[in-house]
């Protein structure tokens, strides 16, 4: 995939810029401020992986100084009880680095599965850090419990030489990282962010990519926290503690979540400046600390660096830069999942809360090139009955099976490998990625990001791209999905699952709030779809007038069963429907829909 | 057997007592007072001034109390109203807040350990054992601090009111309940019970502007496990709070320290809405 | 303000900071001695206290003409009690201020935070905190106690006088409570006595009851504690009081000024120090007189952290005076050979870096008063830097 290449030269040009600084530096600062500045460069540095976790992806955590900790005593440990030299410390930071990812990838698995909330996450980081200073506590002499370990072997480099290793490692880090953000693969961590759920039903591995970040994050904690106590000869318990953790979220809050820049910038400004004040004003100055957090967190939760950024831009009147947008190009769906046989076939299904029945003894089958309506008063159990078919782990019991394969207990991202596409009720994107980013995101599974870039070729079949070209959303690929209007969002959310190439499409309510017009746009595509592209489509309609304009099949929903499954004809002909509806008009509204 | 019997009980009812205030503010207003800890702390020295002023000790209860509740009304007003939308970011508004409650009483009181006076001291004979009168005071105190608190949710309008908002927001203003009193109340006597929590635990523990942080983390596991209900957390509170005393005791003290906050995240785990809901 | 200090000083009120504190630094002729000290953090309690200590030796010394005939200059700086801040108070003291010499009471972990820096910036370290021992470098030198010194007057008493014969001990779990505690069971086996049980909790841990529970059944006849300062100290002894124990209790890590404050329930502990107040020689009262009129109303009571930093001062000037210069090498040969009488008494670092101390039992009273039961004269410190 070719990259835009600006991104990339950007990221040299200050690179370079850096590095640059960072040669000549020591020659003007004294020692004094060059042995602050190694440490916070190191900070740095892991206040960088809080931003990745928390700004970008929204895991709020507590636990970055955790495997800081990890890497500062393999590397304390190995030179004070093995040996010193070379191949220890190679060993030191591969033995910390392996235990780093060990803890993330366990870590990363208690807290990130497919239903778990974000609390739970930022729970388990919490946990980290404690359980880690308490082991060290416990460590006894092997660990230098609370004194910690210090005076081992190290290699006694002059300050510069240190300065620029630091350096050298956040610019790399920094680079890699800004790269990584502005890719493709960056912006599904934001998606992440604004929309787990929709993430996890346009086939993204959420908690797999959740737990791959964490493992970065974690090593790249390691791998600074090795250095720092290589540099420093010293490690303590308060470097892998629940402090240290809560002071990088301070760092980065101030900086600014999110930005990269703002989080390194916050970290060394911070930690340098208190180098100075605590020694004078010690508890003024986190009493300053404390205040300006608060204030930024409830007024200015962006940080700091976004306003300076927009003051600066006001001031030299230069407007934000926006990315070309990628050119739209066609192909032809290969609809996941399809085989020979019946696209979906319902036998038994049933869902109960509790002792609440909601759903009992469905079965239908769904043909190709059908558009099945799923219609009932409220509480029937259609949404319900969605939600099952795109779930696995929804459904109490019952099979359900794709063109011959067994839907069996799988979450959401593997409903869309046998090729089940679903739209929900209220318009649910992406709010603050653009409608191209959207899109892109969505064909996660069928053209695998790439971590370094970001493509200026969006592949879209054809189905998508129609209803991309037919509703404006052409001309505004780069405009942020928050910024359209409703009609506009919902045909996005629709572009995006057919842009998953479903061989199954489940619509809940596509047309709610949608004028007329747009809803006719809406009616002929799902009809052209049906009959062009074969897909089966199911959709859940309250407005029956457009059920019967578009369906080819109708289901009745009533109390949770299916009481009529026949044609248009049938159903609008069925004095049942019609009690049906005319008895729960009188109590509308009662239970879920 | 005896022993072992009161130190959980008691255990579990001083957890119970200081994760009151945590739940309240969780239960209506969805909320994680990560300043739980300070108010804590704002009780102990409640509890300290009560002593300064020779008042009598069981005075510092009320007095943390009040003193919590103002305090709770203004930072609600100031610094929670505006996170309600953003639960994550109030947890570290929160914990903002409580660095700067902290500091704040470093530079009026110092940093140093003060002391208060007990309203209980000494031991008394109890099923046959001898155990610490004021830790026994406590479980009657829990237990009427919980029999107040579901008096105050179930007997009167302000209860009616929050049950109505914790069930549906929404719906509870469009009859026409006034959810932004409701949680600004909610969110005093959730300082003011922290608050008197403090103060109720200043016999045991040493009264500093730390005091609150151990005390936080448990208690959040606490409330979480609990499923935010007052039984619940009765019963959670004697479920981590005896499983840390029996670790404490049969395998070590310091594994001890850390089981509830293990146990904890298993729990939430394999129950992501806590014991007792859903 | 020089170009160094304008790119160093990352923010314009950093700059002004450290263009203030370097200007008042930058007179030549003063000897600098660096006191990095936990100003904020669990020491802080105690860190003003010594902070005055110093203060009163370098007026002294100042007003009877300083050392060589160069003033003293003192430059404190804040270690935060911890790892992190003692480093960046460290750096500031040798390289941005470039003291002649480190005199300080810090909590194990800074002082292993700092060693590094000293010993890169090679200058000598008098640390006058007591300590689980056995911290060596060639740069350091320590004028307190060490558990060899401090853990044996109170076991042979309570073995002695008390007739105990069975301990429990408890302690919070970091180096210098494992450290005491070990010491402490290695002692008690050898004098022939047992040891029931010992028991740790986490430095923040505040819940005692299960290791009063299990002490109360033990049925030892005598109890050691080694907490953290502080909260830890407090929480037990409370909970102690609180279920009612009352066999022998000697607390390893509890300060006179704490144990007057904690009021009744500190009553009938038995502490072991190399400094209490109540010390009767000439030096100690003199020291307490100069003390409260230098300081008047704001004077922090003295105490067996604060006055070896006062005689820590002294012993470095008699050091300089005997080498002729401030030179750090001939400084460190130095410090061996002099001996200072202090209000501790005669204080001389030639064991192996250490100081042979006089050591008080002592134990506190219902009214919050001291009474001294024995001293043991010039105690060893033991084997604690054979390699130096």
């Amino acid at each position: 995939m070719p990259r835009r290449r600006s991104d990339i030269r950007t990221v040299l040009k200050f690179g370079i810029v850096a590095l640059a600084v960072l040669a000549v530096a020591p020659f003007f600062l004294d020692i004094y401020v060059v042995n602050i500045l190694i440490r916070a460069l190191l900070l740095a540095a892991l206040a960088l992986t809080v931003d990745l976790l928390w700004g970008y992806t929204g895991i709020l955590t507590f636990g970055q100084s955790a495997f800081f900790g990890i890497g500062a005593y393999a590397c304390a440990l190995v030179f004070t009880h093995w040996g010193f030299g070379a191949q220890w410390a190679l060993l030191a930071l591969f033995l910390g680095i392996v235990a780093a990812c060990a803890v993330a990838a366990l870590a990363g698995w208690l807290a990130f599965y497919h239903g778990a909330s974000p609390l739970y996450g930022s729970i388990v980081t919490l946990a980290l850090p404690i359980i880690v200073t308490q082991v060290i506590f416990a460590g006894g002499r092997t660990t230098g419990s609370s004194s910690g370990l210090s005076g081992f072997p190290t290699y006694y480099w002059s300050s510069e030489t240190w300065f620029w290793i630091a350096g050298v490692f956040l610019v790399v880090i920094t680079g890699l990282a800004w790269l990584f953000v502005r890719s493709d693969m960056g912006r599904v961590l934001v998606a992440i962010r604004e929309n787990e759920t929709r993430c996890a039903y346009l086939g993204i591995p959420v908690s797999r990519i959740k737990i791959l970040l964490l493992v970065i994050a974690g090593t790249i904690g390691a791998i600074a926290g090795f250095g720092y106590a290589a540099f420093t000869n010293v490690v303590a318990p308060e470097l892998g503690g629940f402090l240290l953790g809560t002071e990088l979220l301070i760092w980065v809050a101030l900086g600014g979540r999110g930005t990269l820049i703002g989080p390194v910038i916050g970290a060394i400004l911070i930690d340098v400046t208190s180098s100075y004040l605590s020694g004078s004003l010690p508890f003024y100055w986190k009493l300053l600390i404390g205040v300006l957090f608060v204030a930024v967190i409830v007024a200015l939760p962006q940080g700091l660096l976004p306003e300076v950024t927009r003051l600066w831009r006001r001031l030299i009147g230069r407007r934000t830069r926006m990315a070309d947008a990628p050119t739209l190009e066609p192909i032809t769906a290969q609809e996941v999942g399809r085989g020979t046989g019946q696209p979906l076939v319902v036998r038994g299904v049933h869902r109960h809360f509790g002792s609440l029945q909601v759903l009992q003894g469905i079965d239908f089958e769904a043909n190709r090139g059908e558009l099945l309506s799923l219609v009932g008063p409220n509480g029937a159990g259609k949404t319900t009955l969605i939600r099952c078919l795109a779930d696995g782990y929804e459904r109490s019991g019952g099979t359900i099976t794709i063109f011959g394969r067994n839907l069996g207990k799988w979450g959401p991202d593997r409903c869309v490998a046998l090729g089940i596409g679903r739209k929900f009720q209220a318009a649910n994107i992406f709010a603050t990625l653009s409608v191209a980013e959207c899109l892109r995101v969505a064909r996660y599974r069928l053209d695998p990001p790439s971590i370094w870039a970001s493509g200026t070729t969006l592949r879209l079949p054809e189905a998508a791209l129609r209803i991309v070209e037919e509703t404006g959303l052409a001309q505004s690929l780069n405009t942020e999905a928050r910024h359209l209007a409703h009609g506009q969002k919902q045909a996005l959310e629709l572009a995006m699952v057919l842009a998953l190439e479903p061989s199954i499409v489940l619509l809940d309510e596509p047309t709610a709030g949608l004028t007329r017009v747009e809803r006719e746009r809406i009616g002929a595509i799902l009809t052209s779809l049906t009959e062009r592209e074969r897909l089966s489509i199911l959709l859940v309609e309250h407005d029956l007038d457009f059920v019967r304009e578009i369906s080819s099949r109708v289901i009745v929903l009533h109390q949770g069963q299916i009481v009529l499954d026949g044609s248009v004809e049938e159903v609008v002909g069925s004095e049942l429907v019609r009690n049906i509806y005319a008895g729960a008009s009188l109590d509308a509204g009662s239970g879920p829909t | 057997m005896g022993v072992l019997f009161l130190d959980i009980v008691t255990t579990a009812a001083i957890l119970f007592t200081v994760a009151s205030g945590l739940m309240i503010i969780l239960g209506v207003m969805k909320l994680i007072n990560f300043a739980h800890g300070a108010f804590l702390a704002i009780g102990g020295y409640a509890a300290f001034v009560t002593t300064q002023l020779g008042w009598n000790p069981w005075m510092a209860i009320p007095f943390a109390a009040v003193v919590g509740f103002v305090l709770g009304l203004v930072i609600e007003r100031v610094i929670v109203r505006p996170l309600y939308a953003r639960p994550l970011d109030a947890i570290l508004a929160t914990w903002g807040l409580g660095i700067v409650i902290g500091q704040v009483i470093t530079i009026v009181f110092g940093r140093e350990v003060q002391f208060v006076q007990s309203p209980l001291s000494g031991a008394i004979e109890f099923l046959g054992q001898s155990y610490s009168t004021y830790r026994l005071a406590l479980v009657a105190i829990g237990a009427i601090l919980a029999l107040a608190l579901i008096a105050l949710l179930y007997f009167t309008r302000f209860g009616l009111n929050a049950r109505a908002v914790i069930m549906n927001e929404d719906l509870a203003r469009g009859l026409g309940i006034d959810s932004t009193r409701v949680r600004l109340t909610t969110f005093g006597l959730g300082a003011a019970l922290a608050s008197m929590a403090g103060a109720l635990i200043t016999p045991l523990i040493s009264v500093d502007p730390n005091l609150g942080l151990p005390w936080l983390i448990n208690s959040f596991m606490l409330v979480l496990v609990s499923g935010v209900s007052i039984p619940g957390l009765i019963v959670a509170s004697l479920i981590l709070g005896g499983a840390q005393v029996l670790v404490s005791s049969y395998v070590s003290a310091i594994l001890g320290g850390l089981t509830i906050v293990v146990l904890a995240a298993v729990i939430l785990r394999i129950r992501p809405q806590g014991l007792f809901s859903g | 303000m020089s170009r160094k200090h304008l790119f160093g000083a990352a923010g314009v009120l950093a700059a002004a900071l450290a263009f203030g504190s370097g200007g008042i630094a930058s007179a030549a002729d003063t000897i600098k001695i660096g006191i990095p000290v936990g100003l904020s953090g669990a020491n802080s309690v105690v860190a003003p206290s010594v902070v005055q200590s110093a203060e009163l030796a370098a007026a002294e010394i100042n007003e009877a003409g300083g050392v060589l005939g160069r003033q003293i200059e003192l430059v404190v700086a804040d270690d935060g009690s911890g790892a992190q801040g003692a480093q960046k108070a460290f750096d500031s003291l040798v390289f941005q201020k470039k003291v002649d010499v480190l005199i300080s009471m810090e909590t194990s972990a800074a002082r292993n935070a700092g060693l590094p820096i000293v010993n890169r910036g090679r200058v000598p370290f008098i640390y006058t905190s007591f300590y689980e021992g056995r911290s060596c470098s060639p740069w350091l030198y320590v004028n307190a106690w060490v558990p060899d010194q401090q853990v044996a007057p109170i076991v042979d008493y309570f073995m002695g006088e008390l007739g105990a014969k069975s301990f429990f001990l408890i302690g919070s779990d970091y180096a210098f409570g494992r450290g005491m505690l070990e010491f402490t069971a290695d002692y008690i086996d050898e004098k022939g006595g047992t040891v029931l049980g010992d028991e740790y909790l986490p430095m923040d841990g505040t819940d005692w009851t299960p290791i009063i529970s299990k002490l109360k059944a033990s049925g030892a006849d005598a109890l050691i504690t080694s907490t953290a300062g502080g909260a830890p100290n407090v929480t037990l002894t409370k909970q102690l009081r609180a279920a009612g124990v009352d066999i022998p209790y000697g607390n390893l890590a509890v300060d006179e000024g704490t144990a007057r404050n904690m009021g009744a329930d500190a009553a009938g502990i038995y502490i072991s120090a190399s400094y209490i107040t109540d010390i009767p020689s000439q030096e100690n009262q003199d020291f307490l007189k100069n003390m409260k009129a230098h300081f008047g109303d704001d004077l922090k009571t003295p105490n067996d952290l604060s006055v070896p930093q006062y005689e820590g001062v002294y012993l470095y000037k008699l050091a300089v005076e005997k080498a002729g210069t401030t030179d750090a090498q001939a400084v460190i040969d130095a410090l061996d050979d002099v001996s200072f009488m202090g209000p501790r008494g005669k204080i001389q670092m030639n064991k192996q870096r250490h100081a042979p101390l006089t050591m008080y039992l002592a134990q506190v009273q219902a009214d919050g008063g001291i009474k001294l039961i024995s001293s043991f004269v010039d105690v060893d410190p033991g084997e604690q830097c054979p390699h130096l």
